[in-house]
């Protein structure tokens, strides 16, 4: 036979590799999706619900870079930390406002060419994320609908303000431990895999005709088995 | 088994046709008689110790059982084994046919019938340089004049590729590997070298087999 220097492994000798070190392959798949099926069933839920705010100003603004500085501009006037409490108060939130803010994540958005706030809560429960969401936009549209009484910095002035879209429980997502562990599944599948590979890359003793024919691409014209009668070749 | 071929007695029972492994050794017989135009084949091994000489002896011997001529010559001038495994002398041998002219078959001795075991012969540290020479390949040419099967008994692969003449100027070379002591990357190592190198590489015999 001839042939040149070998490159990768071929696809039959990766899947004979695999096949013979099946075990420790599923045992890689199992422990790494069984820790993963584990830790998306006791960890906490996390559900995200999302509420949205329209804020019109006085004048219509020209470009999204024009918007930008007066949703900056509004927030700045509106200033929601100091109003914390009374949104944790609100969504009927217990564990304080650290925590509240820490869940919370508002972003500035257009609505229907109108600056606007995007308001994404994660709790426990659909529930609690649909009423921490909806307290903070609510709270946030009250003040800047207020805002209409005076200018702000930049000059502009708040025409009106109001919550657009409100956060209902039926939103968000929660844990998904089947996904995690599936997921899981399939790295194991490859961390097994390349760890067979490098083990059998290592491997001293050979299986039979299949493997020195995969291994070494020359057929095997003849097994000698090893019979004990025999004394030792120097 | 430390090393995993044989010598003494193990190799002696080999020329035995009851031998336990004597059907394994009938089938890589008929295997390479399958194979045709086969007259000389060289027999190596990627690392010492894998049995070579244990499997020239076992395959000869097999061939002879099966009423073929077969001839076994230890070429393997840095190592001389074959001698030692059967418990024969080595006054003379191959290097006595390369220095002396005489035909190769006249430095050996039927072991059993039909099977004509050639040793070294006498080894000088200056004579593995001989064995490069056109000289040799004439008179392996000349034994497979008389023989179905002439093989040598190589040196390990590494000294076999630095020998062009030995491996190219055969009909194919067999590789021996040992089932529990040759890594795996060290046999790949050689089967690619031996290919690059353009050697007819004709098989492998997985040696020591549980």
């Amino acid at each position: 036979m001839q042939g040149g220097r070998r490159g990768n492994p071929s696809l039959p000798e990766i899947l004979y590799v695999q096949w013979e070190r099946r075990l420790m392959v599923t045992g890689v798949v199992l422990v790494l999706a069984g820790a993963a099926l584990l830790l998306g069933l006791f960890r906490e839920p996390v559900f995200t619900a999302e509420a949205a705010v329209g804020v019109t100003p006085e004048e219509r603004l020209g470009d999204e870079e024009a918007r930008e500085a007066f949703m900056r501009e509004v927030q700045a006037a509106v200033a929601m930390q100091k109003v914390m409490p009374e949104v944790v108060r609100r969504a009927g939130w217990e564990r304080g406002p650290v925590e509240f803010a820490e869940r919370l994540d508002p972003r500035f958005v257009a609505w229907n060419g109108e600056p606007g706030l995007r308001v994404q809560f994660s709790g426990p429960t659909p529930e609690q994320a649909a009423r921490g969401a909806n307290a903070y936009a609510e709270v946030f549209a009250e003040r800047a609908d207020k805002l209409g009484e005076g200018l702000l910095t930049g000059g502009a002035l708040v025409a009106d303000a109001s919550v657009e879209g409100r956060a209902t429980p039926a939103e968000g997502s929660g844990p998904r431990p089947m996904i995690y562990a599936a997921l899981a599944a399939g790295v194991g599948l490859l961390l097994g895999g390349a760890a067979a590979l490098l083990l059998e890359g290592r491997a001293s003793g050979w299986r039979g005709v299949r493997d020195a024919e995969l291994n070494l691409r020359a057929p095997v014209l003849g097994t000698i088995p090893d019979y004990s009668s025999a004394e030792v070749e120097g | 088994m430390s090393l995993g071929a044989l010598t003494g007695a193990g190799v002696r029972e080999l020329l035995d046709a009851g031998s336990p492994v004597r059907r394994h050794y009938e089938d890589l017989a008929n295997n390479l008689l399958s194979l045709e135009g086969v007259r000389s084949v060289v027999v190596t091994s990627p690392e010492p110790g894998a049995g070579c000489t244990s499997v020239c002896v076992g395959l000869a011997a097999a061939l002879a059982g099966m009423g073929r001529r077969a001839a076994v010559v230890d070429c393997n001038l840095e190592e001389p084994r074959l001698h030692r495994m059967l418990g024969e002398p080595n006054f003379t041998g191959l290097t006595s046919s390369l220095d002396g002219g005489k035909a190769l078959k006249h430095y050996g001795h039927e072991v059993v019938p039909g099977l004509l075991v050639v040793p070294t012969g006498p080894v000088l540290p200056a004579r593995a340089a001989r064995i490069q020479t056109e000289k040799f390949v004439e008179a392996v040419r000349g034994l497979e004049e008389s023989r179905d099967l002439v093989i040598l008994d190589a040196p390990v692969a590494e000294s076999l590729l630095e020998s062009p003449n030995l491996p190219g100027s055969f009909d194919g070379v067999l590789l021996v590997v040992h089932a529990s002591r040759t890594p795996k990357s060290v046999a790949r190592q050689t089967t690619d070298d031996l290919l690059d190198a353009g050697v007819n590489l004709l098989g492998v015999v997985l040696n020591g087999c549980t």
